[in-house]
């Protein structure tokens, strides 16, 4: 959402009413023609991220259609309409600003097509599938690993002996700060020294869309197979992501899954929860 | 003299409290603050003692800071001396860009940043003795940026008499004649900076920071300081001099536009092929997924251009490099070690530069393509390789990094080396094999450099993601002929609308 724009096109809109109204009576079609633009501008320009032109496009046809039925569910109301248009279009006082419209619409329609001619081709955009299903079970360096059953063997000793536990810490911390940061960051934004030669970008892990809503299994699955391991709508091909498993132990990885929840402060999602 | 004993120890308790006093040391309860964020956010890089005895330092190139030399890059203060507490709190939140160490600005808060540098502080006793406290060079404000050509001429003659040169280049390039032996005060290697690229400047690319790099020096680095060497007045002369061979922003791309050009393209012959032909620039990032991973790549950018006619496509790769390996070998397919600190790289001198444009082996249909990464057994790739020791260019097919071919395909080419900047073109059919570089298509390409210097060889190597090369028709559409025929429509559409409603009321009225 991009308040400042939203409330500048609400003000508009109040101050026409209550000011450009005093002198000028506005008829029911021209308020029509208001609120279309208004309501183009808003999503256009209102909405962060920005909407597909496509969907742009679909939204501006339903609101037009809901319109015209709007003004024609009553038969006074688009009488109006009707008669205001028809003397637009055949009153001699009019005859200067119908000339002007006459030509200036397809103008504005050639230097449309020229801006599409000459604005430059898209390469394809590939949209991908973030989180993927996993696997129900993966196989790491000769053991099977079920992942709908697996938990971090080591997230007991958080409870049951912290000392333990904070060697665990320590040492997915090495291991984060050797293998891991050069992608995802030294503050695990996502953004570290390489980030900006990968696409897609490393995930960012202090954005409540990733670790916070993932099972630990699921973290296991990601970073024993990385890219190669992602089906194809998840684009593996281009995702950067290593296959840790030819790097790590699996103590190392479960280390290094509970070292990214100590340093975010997030908790996992418990097992057995759907995705 | 005895006497004078109980005198001295009088002034000296006297001084003491003063000295003390005029330190900027923060409070006791802002340096335990700055202990506590320092163990969770900085200790894995800096050490837990400051010392950069840390796991990640082995890894790191420049090493992260040894905050107990109180060698300190950017300060504003003389050549030598300790920073101030506003110069290390300006470090902590710009980072320093192109190395590991980030801008912390978006992530601590201006309270936590002073707590942070006072702790930093208590590594090194130097900040509490008299020398705590040095004075600050002054940097003027900056006068408008002048481009005459008196005045770069000027900053050009200082730019030599102060030998920039020497370490940095003819052209800033970063590529002078003592670049590759310079050491910095730990021992480790150091690159002169690549002055072009602002972006990658340490300590800020403004006008003022450019001015105080060179009069104040960075410290525990090759990089000397000027403060009495260059007259005040030669000075924004220079700045403006190093400002204009240089740019502000890379302006990244992704997409090489290649022009038409009907009739031979001639690579060796044709000094103007290039010409008027508009580039991208890439960025060139280490190989750290597979093994052989590269953690401080020698080149971080690529420049490329490309051209077309009706049998052949022609690519110009372009990028800088502190020095030509011209001798010794290398090829995608070589073995590199895992990287194991306690077992130096002791290779040197066996690896040339090679350059490399990685192409799906046939146009894929949909978004599917080969693994970036020299390809996969399903998606193979054409790797279009120069090696610039051997003098010749190729294609290998790529299954994966470890399963590189030999094909028959040829290519054409030349390679140039000049102050700093390898020249590459490489020429090859449009079509060869399954692949087809179709007009107004986009077909996917990718990047790599290997830097001989730093050891790169195989998978060791810096790389890209996938872009695209988009052939743009040699034949363009003019938009008159659309332009007319939509504008025709419309008007014809308003016309008809206008007069039926006219002959409609006319109807009307005469009733
Ligand atoms: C070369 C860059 C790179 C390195 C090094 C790297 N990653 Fe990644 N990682 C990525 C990219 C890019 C993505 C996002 C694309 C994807 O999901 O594959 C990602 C995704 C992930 C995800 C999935 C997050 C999610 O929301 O699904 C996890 C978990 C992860 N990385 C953990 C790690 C760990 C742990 C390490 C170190 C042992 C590591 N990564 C090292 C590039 C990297
Ligand atoms: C991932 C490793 C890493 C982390 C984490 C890190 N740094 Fe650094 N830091 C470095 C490196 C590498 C350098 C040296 C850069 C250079 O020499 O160009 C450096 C340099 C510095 C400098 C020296 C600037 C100068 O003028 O010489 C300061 C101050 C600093 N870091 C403070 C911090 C603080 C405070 C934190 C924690 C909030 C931190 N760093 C976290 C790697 C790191
Ligand atoms: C003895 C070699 C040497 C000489 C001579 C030298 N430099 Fe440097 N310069 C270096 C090195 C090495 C670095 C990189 C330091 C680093 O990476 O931290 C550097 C970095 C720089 C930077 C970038 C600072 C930043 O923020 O990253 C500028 C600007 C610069 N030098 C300007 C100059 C100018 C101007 C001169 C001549 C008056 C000069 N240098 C002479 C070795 C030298």
């Amino acid at each position: 959402m991009n308040l400042v724009v939203l409330l500048a096109i609400a003000a508009t809109l109040v101050a026409i009413q209550l000011v450009v109204t005093r002198w000028l009576k506005l008829n029911r079609l021209a308020w029509m023609a208001l609120w279309w633009v208004a309501l183009w501008a808003a999503f256009s320009y209102g909405i962060n991220p920005p909407l597909p032109n496509s969907i742009i496009v679909l939204f501006m046809a339903i609101i037009t259609i809901a319109l015209i039925a709007y003004l024609s569910a009553d038969s006074d109301e688009l009488q109006a309409a009707q008669s205001a248009i028809t003397r637009f279009m055949v009153d001699r006082q009019y005859a200067v600003p119908l000339l002007i419209a006459l030509v200036a619409l397809p103008l504005l329609v050639a230097l449309r097509v020229y801006l599409e001619t000459k604005a430059a081709p898209q390469p394809p955009s590939s949209s991908r599938t973030i989180h993927p299903p996993p696997p129900p079970s993966i196989n790491f360096n000769g053991t099977t690993l079920n992942l709908t059953t697996a938990n971090n063997p080591y997230r007991e000793l958080e409870d049951s002996d912290p000392e333990a536990f904070a060697e665990h810490v320590a040492n997915g911390r090495r291991i984060y700060f050797q293998n891991c940061f050069y992608c995802h960051g030294d503050n695990m934004e996502g953004s570290g020294m390489f980030a900006h030669g990968y696409d897609p970008l490393p995930a960012n892990f202090n954005d409540a869309t990733t670790i916070a809503m993932l099972q630990e299994s699921y973290l296991f699955w990601r970073i024993a197979k990385g890219a190669p391991g992602l089906p194809s709508e998840s684009t593996p091909w281009s995702s950067a992501m290593p296959a840790w498993e030819d790097f790590l132990t699996e103590q190392e990885i479960w280390d290094v899954i509970i070292f990214l929840y100590e340093f975010t402060g997030f908790e996992p999602r418990a097992q057995g929860m759907p995705h | 003299m005895t006497s004078m004993r109980p005198l001295l120890l009088f002034l000296t308790l006297c001084l003491l409290p003063c000295v003390a006093a005029s330190q900027d040391l923060g409070t006791e309860a802002q340096r335990a603050e700055g202990k506590v964020l320092y163990d969770v956010k900085c200790a894995h890089c800096h050490g837990y003692n400051g010392d950069a005895v840390s796991v990640a330092t082995a890894y790191l190139h420049p090493t992260p800071r040894d905050f107990s030399s109180g060698n300190y890059k950017f300060r504003s203060t003389p050549s030598g001396e300790l920073p101030t507490t506003e110069d290390i709190k300006r470090s902590i939140r710009e980072g320093m860009p192109y190395t590991s160490m980030p801008a912390w600005e978006d992530i601590l808060s201006e309270s936590e940043i002073t707590a942070l540098a006072y702790y930093l502080k208590t590594f090194d006793q130097a900040f509490a003795g008299p020398y705590g406290n040095p004075t600050v060079i002054e940097i003027p404000q900056a006068p408008r940026y002048n481009t005459d050509e008196a005045h770069l001429t000027r900053g050009r003659a200082v730019f030599e008499a102060n030998q920039c040169a020497d370490c940095h280049g003819e052209n800033g390039r970063g590529n002078g004649p003592s670049a590759p032996d310079l050491m910095d005060d730990w021992g480790y290697p150091i690159r002169p900076a690549d002055m072009t690229k602002r972006w990658t400047y340490r300590a800020s690319p403004t006008r003022e920071d450019i001015y105080r790099t060179f009069t104040t020096g960075l410290n525990g680095t090759p990089m000397p300081s000027y403060q009495q060497t260059i007259e005040e007045e030669d000075r924004w002369a220079l700045v403006d001099y190093v400002w204009s061979l240089s740019e502000d922003d890379p302006d990244y791309g992704t997409v090489v536009t290649a022009t038409g050009r009907p009739g031979p393209l001639d690579l060796a012959g044709d000094v103007d092929l290039f010409v008027n032909v508009p580039e991208a620039y890439f960025p060139i990032v280490g190989q750290v997924i597979e093994q052989g991973r590269a953690f401080h790549p020698g080149v971080n950018g690529i420049a490329v251009r490309a051209v077309y006619n009706e049998t052949d496509i022609a690519f110009q790769l372009s990028w800088h490099d502190m020095t030509a390996e011209t001798t010794g070998m290398n090829h995608p397919g070589l073995k590199v070690a895992m990287f194991d600190p306690d077992q130096p790289d002791t290779t040197q001198g066996n690896w040339s530069d090679a350059v490399a444009l990685l192409l799906p082996a046939a146009m894929p249909e949909g978004l599917e393509r080969p693994y970036f990464m020299f390809g996969d057994p399903r998606n193979p790739m054409s790797i279009w390789y120069t090696d610039l020791a051997a003098d010749s260019a190729r294609v290998l097919s790529g299954q994966g990094s470890n399963a590189i071919t030999e094909t028959d395909f040829q290519l054409e080419h030349t390679a140039n080396y000049n102050d700093g900047k390898w020249t590459v073109t490489m020429k090859g059919a449009r079509q060869h094999g399954d692949m087809i570089f179709a007009e107004a298509t986009f077909v996917p390409i990718s990047f790599t450099v290997w830097d001989g210097y730093a050891n790169e060889r195989g998978n060791k190597r810096g790389l890209s993601a996938w872009y695209h090369v988009y052939l743009e028709p040699m034949e363009r559409v003019s938009a008159a002929g659309p332009m007319a025929k939509w504008a025709l429509i419309v008007l014809l559409v308003e016309l008809a609308l206008v007069g039926l409603v006219r002959w409609r009321t006319s109807r009307q009225r005469n009733k």
